[in-house]
């Protein structure tokens, strides 16, 4: 009797886990259009080399740019991972946003593909870069908050996937938390922008989407 | 004919704490001008575009004709501080 139970129980040991459902891992994505755009010298910016680093030279004043055709563009290069592209993608956005003033609005529709794909990579440098565009999305321009709440759909699964990604080092130094690399927090911040800004309807539409979240106004 | 007046600084000193007038010297010098009466004498113009709600230059122009645009905010990190030149005339 205590013999075939014991092979009973050996059975059962060699029965495998689960395999792992990848929700977190990194998805290789296609090379974008960006970067087939921008070996083919289509974007009106001048390339350079040199040690400072941080700037775009536009060859064409950007108040005077088809923020139809270049906007969703650039957001598309916001997948990218490798230099030059990714600098390029990151830094154009930063300056279309900043300089956009209404011309961004009417735009929307067409950025949350480029969004979704960039937050669906899953990759933690595409991730902590596309929410700090999406941070300054929000407040680049009256009603852009309010304009993005029925994209919620689209934009909020991601986050609400890596919303834990928190590391919990005790008492040690989190470096992450400095840099601004901390999915977790850089989540948490794009959600209270998204909630101030997004109008009376914005609560209730990201708590659907993220049980988790927990006001930072109604509290 | 008439020549123009250009104006040569006198002194320069490098700062140590950051200030507006640093950031207005950093953001010219990173176009590749001393300062704004540089700009103002290379373009021949006394417009300079500036954010409305704290006088910080928003945009200039390269002597290559390319555009330079700049944040609302504070842009001079403070690594880059000592290396800008404030020139006194």
């Amino acid at each position: 009797m205590i013999k075939s139970q014991c092979k009973q129980q050996e059975h059962f040991k060699k029965v495998p886990g689960p395999p792992p459902a990848g929700a977190f891992k990194a998805r290789p994505t296609a090379p974008t259009s960006f970067r087939k755009f921008y070996e083919r010298g289509d974007f009106p910016i001048a390339l350079e080399h040199d040690t400072k680093g941080n700037k775009i030279a536009w060859k064409v004043e950007i108040e005077k740019l088809d923020y139809h055709h270049y906007l969703p563009l650039f957001f598309d290069g916001l997948c990218e991972t490798e230099h030059p592209w990714e600098f390029f993608a990151r830094q154009g956005v930063h300056d279309m946003l900043e300089h956009g003033g209404s011309k961004i609005l009417p735009v929307i529709p067409q950025l949350i593909i480029p969004i979704k794909n960039a937050l669906g990579k899953r990759e933690h440098k595409v991730l902590c870069t596309t929410l700090k565009i999406l941070q300054h999305l929000v407040v680049s321009a009256d009603m852009v908050g309010e304009a993005l709440v029925p994209y919620y759909r689209q934009i909020l699964p991601v986050m609400n996937i890596f919303k834990n990604k928190n590391l919990n080092s005790g008492d040690g130094i989190d470096y992450s938390q400095q840099k601004r690399e901390n999915v977790g927090d850089l989540i948490q911040e794009t959600l209270e922008v998204f909630e101030r800004n997004g109008g009376d309807d914005a609560f209730i539409n990201i708590k659907y989407m993220i049980p988790t979240y927990e006001s930072c106004m109604l509290n | 004919m008439a020549q123009v007046a250009v104006v040569q600084p006198k002194s320069m000193t490098r700062p140590k704490v950051w200030s507006e007038e640093v950031e207005e010297a950093y953001r010219f010098q990173l176009a590749g001008y001393r300062d704004a009466i540089e700009y103002k004498q290379v373009h021949k113009t006394d417009h300079v575009d500036r954010w409305p709600h704290n006088g910080y230059v928003k945009k200039l122009v390269r002597r290559d004709g390319c555009f330079y645009y700049y944040n609302k905010t504070r842009e001079c990190p403070d690594k880059e501080i000592h290396k800008t030149k404030m020139y006194s005339y």
